[in-house]
């Protein structure tokens, strides 16, 4: 019973730490928790740390040595090193596991919920280095630092989409340097506690205190759907750096019956102390329209959403809230039919065979009026497009001007990956079919993974909603759907042409023998000398 | 040592001693060439008659290690038993009631939403030229969690059984188990792979119609809708079949459409899951005799009048029970038509397979199913890649046993080798005439010689080609509706095939040239070496089909010959005739499997098979 005093102590001390050794550094962290109509329970977890005055270093001083000293305090100081080491001004990591479904689940708090890894980051030219060899050194700093096969997001992966990604802030303004976006994307990594572990150390408490104790890695991986995110961008103010986690759990799995959930029951923690150097310690919770009771009482309750303030809550409890339904849960019918986002797109790859295959996209729009989506494919080039068969289909009438401002990046095979975007406009209440007709690769052996071949994973298309041109001035309320909001689709798995590994031995003496027999005879043919035998002699 | 050596290497040029030997070896074969010709598809039979022998063959194993059947505790309880005896209630009341499609549809469905799974239902419609068909099927995609959702298995359950090939009796309790499998299954978080849970309408239609919009290969006579939710690459599927009111046996069923079968690994993990939860598996719905003994005069095909000394030994009783299993998988295979809903899977890469509950009074039920399929699925779970390994060609002889290909392919392979080695005579015998030399004039040598002399090769290979335009314009026929409609069908393709043979013969009376070799006997010999080369080249793709044709072909094949008077050509042709159409008896279950499923067996047998016996008919005409 020594430490409490000591603790006591500590946290005397670290709000007049905090403030007067970081001026410069201000802390905030916030957790969302929303429910679904399916039941389920959304968590996002916001750490946002604010370096003031601060900007993204200039590339040109890249040539110089770099003596300006980097003392943080909050602000994370390996993370500070890597960006000032590349000369990054904007960058996003995200790494997911699972499916969003934008059908059930709406937009997704933090936009980035695309399957597995997917890293983008603007940078401008004008350092000694290229923009790709620096793109290079931040992937492989960013792998060694999230234990994150982000090493594999190499040139094979990348591409340069700009319209589906603008910066999301500012870009300083160096004499008129451009500014240059790579983005990456690798569908089949996995993420889990080892990705977690190094995102912990990147915020000021860890996860000892504050709502960074709740990151619960045994609960966590458990949930439907869970993603981390790292995003460091611009502003006037300064440079920010927000770590977020997103976790969609199911609290009906076990029991069926009803949704009610507690910190406790959805990771298995509760906040014990509040974390000393953070500004805003929030908790906003999305209440129900049907009848709960939520504990404990809310600080606040702003339209439909209830505020609790951890800098408020006494250091000697733990704080854990409970919000419980009246009435045992029912599926909803018609999920289909009342959708929470303007338009859903389903993306499949048809085709059993391993040469050909078609990828089609059937997009609904759920709006009375047209919309306008931006569709992207970063494809790489395993599949390669043939831009002549596009079709696109509306009721099963043919409607090829929905399509426009096709641009195309073609992919060099073994290389280079493809980038596709064009506009798609989508009727009012209706179905629009897409589908193209794409040729598989057909791979070296050295290219094929050494690991199980289950098929090679294609990253998800993107979509982003565009202003609608015919109704000036329209905007979206439901479910705080904006304009630039991004759509993930699912990844796609592809089947290509794969000798069968696991019989080693049967494929090599097969090819020795057929090689040996064609060279046997033509090499015979070629030196053999035909002559007369005269068989009595 | 030197003798020795001077035995196997004689003195003198090398190159001289090799051809010598080659020279030796020929005239060795060619001197017998009619005893191997005679002793080959002889073999062959031997071979096909020894394949039940319980001597060959051996017992099944795991080859893929990633599968770990029955490394798991299972949780299905008496509680899911209970869920699925509601669904049972339900779905009597709804047979009961005469519900329609669409009203069973929309139970289906309703009853998968409210377990919280994603559902829809799909009506498909397809036209034939005999018979339209309707329906509409359910599906549910359980997503799962934490997986990007590529990957998928299917469970499935036509509302049909397999009973007399889908002839009416319902499939209730296999639905019933679907539905409870879909409400137990989804409270686990363990799935790396979706589960797609399918009730399809029909037996054979509507699967074909739900795998056709998935995949994205539609046929042109089927009108379907498009699927609503969609999940990724199907691996693995397990249909489900469990039509009586409990079971004895698990029935297993593996052959697919134009003779695919799954991989072997599949069914061995479901049998070893079986065995560890004393479960008995049987193969299809075939009972061992052996251990029944009370049942055996109904189970054993091996008549009474066998001495009992023979009737008894246990190695021909283990003979008869394969001998009835592999009899039963040539029928399945070389239909082409599957044993079941599962054979529609195996055309796109899916390895599927039908676990039917044999019907019986007892001792098993829901509670045995549920905890089997629920361990099958957490075995194809552990995939981490597709099955692959080769394990695609096997007979099973019994539900532990199966034969290798290397074990069962040279059977139908001999055969067709004895017939290439009659046509490779013939061919030779057609170019070469045996000359004996004028006794009256005297010369250097007595001894006959021989000569060469041309053959009709053009002339031959027309005709050939013009039974098989034939046979496309026979296929185009029989395909139409007029000919279904009208009952003048079968005697006006007689009729036309016989004027096409007799036309033949007729024009050749006319071109024979002088010193040149009989048309028959090259067209003998062409037809033979063709027939030989499809048998061998089917071998590979549907063996039973390879081994109907080898058995069917061989005989007629090698006995055709030509004839002097008109009244024994017609007499010898006749009987060909029959056996080149005598599958039109069929012909409405053909066709019905061609238009449908896509079963190749209908154009194969009008453009393949039946010119090649026509052609053998007409060397009996020329």
């Amino acid at each position: 019973m020594h430490w409490r005093p000591l603790c006591l102590l500590v946290l005397g001390l670290f709000p007049s730490f905090a403030q007067t050794t970081s001026p410069h550094e201000q802390f905030d962290e916030e957790l969302v928790v929303k429910s679904f109509q399916d039941g389920r329970v959304a968590s996002t977890f916001t750490f946002k740390t604010l370096l003031t005055d601060a900007s993204p270093r200039d590339p040109r001083t890249l040539a110089l040595e770099d003596d300006e000293p980097q003392h943080y305090t909050l602000f994370p100081l390996t993370l500070g090193q890597l960006l000032r080491q590349y000369a990054i001004t904007e960058l996003h990591l995200t790494l997911n596991a699972g499916k969003w479904k934008y059908d059930s689940w709406g937009y997704p708090e933090a936009a980035g919920v695309g399957t597995g890894a997917e890293l983008y980051a603007w940078l401008a030219d004008g350092a000694p280095s290229s923009i790709d060899e620096r793109w290079q050194g931040l992937r492989n700093a960013l792998a060694g630092l999230f234990c994150a096969s982000l090493g594999s997001l190499d040139e094979q992966r990348t591409t340069s989409p700009h319209l589906s990604f603008p910066p999301e802030g500012l870009l300083p303004d160096w004499d008129g340097l451009q500014h240059e976006i790579r983005h990456a994307s690798h569908a089949s990594e996995h993420v889990c506690t080892e990705n977690l572990t190094p995102f912990l150390k990147l915020l000021p408490c860890k996860s000892l205190s504050g709502l960074a104790s709740l990151l619960n890695p045994h609960r966590m991986f458990d949930a439907d759907w869970h993603g981390i995110g790292l995003h460091v961008l611009w502003r006037p103010e300064g440079v920010e750096v927000r770590l977020n986690f997103q976790m969609v759990s199911d609290p009906l799995r076990p029991s069926g019956k009803k949704q009610d959930w507690s910190f406790r029951s959805l990771y298995d923690r509760s906040v014990d102390r509040a974390c000393p150097v953070a500004k805003t310690s929030r908790t906003i919770v999305t209440l129900p329209d049907a009848v709960y009771s939520i504990t404990p009482e809310p600080s606040a309750i702003e339209s439909g959403k209830a505020l609790y303030d951890l800098k408020n809550k006494s250091p000697n409890e733990s704080f854990d809230m409970k919000l419980e339904w009246g009435s045992d849960f029912v599926y909803p019918q018609a999920s289909l039919t009342s959708p929470l986002v303007p338009f859903t797109v389903q993306r499949k790859l048809h085709g059993p065979t391993q040469d050909r295959g078609q990828l089609a996209l059937v997009l609904k729009n759920h709006e009375p009026h047209a919309i306008r989506v931006s569709y992207l494919e970063t494809m790489p080039w395993l599949l390669q497009f043939y831009l002549h068969t596009i079709r696109i289909e509306v009721d099963g009438t043919r409607r090829d001007d929905l399509i426009s401002n096709i641009s195309y990046v073609l992919p060099v095979p073994h290389s280079r990956p493809a980038t596709f975007h064009c506009i798609l406009t989508l009727p009012g209440h209706s179905t629009v079919t897409y589908t193209i007709d794409v040729t598989k690769a057909f791979l070296m052996y050295t290219e094929h993974p050494p690991d199980a071949q289950r098929g090679w994973d294609l990253p998800p298309a993107v979509f982003v909603l565009l202003a609608s041109s015919s109704e000036e001035g329209y905007t979206r309320s439901m479910g705080g759907v904006q304009e630039g909001s991004r759509v993930y689709t699912p990844s796609l798995l592809v089947d290509l042409a794969t000798p069968d590994f696991s019989m080693p031995y049967n494929v090599i003496i097969f090819t020795c023998s057929v090689v040996a027999f064609i060279f046997g005879s033509i090499f015979n043919l070629l030196t053999r000398k035909f002559v007369v035998v005269r068989l009595d002699g | 040592m030197d003798r020795l050596r001077r035995i196997i290497r004689p003195g003198g040029d090398a190159n001289l001693v090799r051809i010598r030997r080659r020279k030796a070896v020929v005239s060795a074969i060619s001197q017998r060439i009619k005893l191997i010709r005679l002793l080959l598809p002889v073999l062959g039979c031997i071979w096909l008659l020894a394949l039940p022998s319980p001597r060959l063959g051996r017992n099944i194993y795991i080859d893929e290690n990633a599968l770990q059947p029955g490394n798991v505790n299972t949780y299905w309880s008496w509680g899911d038993v209970h869920n699925s005896d509601r669904y049972l209630e339900d779905l009597e009341r709804l047979r009961d009631s005469n519900a329609t499609n669409e009203q069973r549809a929309q139970y289906l469905s309703t009853e998968f939403r409210k377990i919280g799974m994603f559902s829809s239902t799909q009506n498909y419609h397809f036209t034939g030229t005999s018979q339209d068909i309707n329906g509409t099927n359910t599906y549910a995609v359980l997503s799962s969690p934490r997986a990007p959702g590529v990957e998928a298995i299917i469970i499935s359950a036509s509302w049909v059984s397999r009973i007399n090939d889908g002839n009416g009796t319902l499939n209730l309790r296999g639905v019933a188990t679907v539905l409870g499998l879909a409400n137990f299954l989804k409270q686990y978080s363990l799935w790396a792979k979706d589960l797609i849970f399918v009730i399809n309408d029909g037996y054979l239609d509507g699967m074909q119609a739900w795998l056709s919009a998935y995949h994205g290969s539609v046929q042109s006579n089927l009108e379907v809708e498009r699927l609503e939710i969609s999940s990724g690459v199907v691996w693995t599927a397990l249909n489900i079949d469990y039509p009586g009111h409990s079971f004895s046996h698990l029935g297993v069923f593996y052959e697919g459409l134009n003779g695919r079968l799954p991989n072997q690994d599949l069914m061995n993990s479901f049998h070893v899951i079986c065995s560890r939860m004393g479960i008995p598996v049987v193969l299809y719905d075939h009972l061992d005799p052996r251990t029944y003994p009370d049942r055996r005069n109904e189970l054993d095909w091996l008549p009474e009048w066998m001495p009992s000394a023979l009737r008894d030994d246990s190695e021909v009783r283990a003979y008869a029970y394969n001998a009835r299993n592999i009899r039963r998988h040539l029928a399945h295979q070389a239909s082409g038509r599957g044993s079941g809903v599962h054979g529609l899977f195996h055309q796109f890469r899916i390895d599927a397979f039908t676990v039917f509950a044999l019907p019986a009074t007892g001792p098993h039920g829901f509670h045995a199913l549920g905890r089997v399929v629920e361990s099958t699925l957490r075995t194809a779970n552990n995939l981490l890649e597709r099955l692959h390994a080769s394990f695609f060609f096997y007979i099973m002889t019994a539900p532990n046993r199966f034969l290798k290909i290397g074990n069962f392919l040279p059977s139908a392979i001999l055969i067709s080798v004895g017939l290439m080695f009659g046509g490779l005579k013939g061919w030779v015998d057609s170019g070469w005439i045996l000359e004996h030399p004028d006794s009256t004039v005297k010369s250097e040598s007595d001894a006959p010689k021989w000569t060469r002399r041309s053959r009709p090769v053009i002339r031959t290979l027309c005709i050939m080609t013009a039974t098989h335009l034939l046979g496309v314009a026979m296929y185009l026929l029989m395909s139409s509706r007029w000919y279904t409609e009208s009952s003048i069908g079968l005697p006006f393709v007689l009729a036309i095939v016989s004027v096409f043979a007799f036309g033949v013969s007729a024009i050749r009376s006319k071109g024979n040239r002088e010193g040149e070799a009989p048309l028959s006997s090259v067209l003998k010999a062409l037809n033979q070496c063709f027939a030989s080369t499809i048998i061998s080249a089917t071998t590979v793709l549907n063996f039973s089909l390879a081994v109907a044709l080898a058995v069917s072909l061989d005989l007629p094949l090698s006995i055709s010959a030509a004839s002097n008077s008109l009244s024994l050509r017609a007499l010898k042709f006749s009987p060909y005739l029959l056996l080149s159409l005598g599958w039109t008896l069929a012909l409405e279950r053909l066709s019905w499997n061609w238009e449908f499923l896509g079963v190749w067996l209908f154009p194969f047998l009008c453009i393949v098979y039946f010119p090649l016996v026509l052609q053998a008919g007409i060397v009996c005409l020329l």
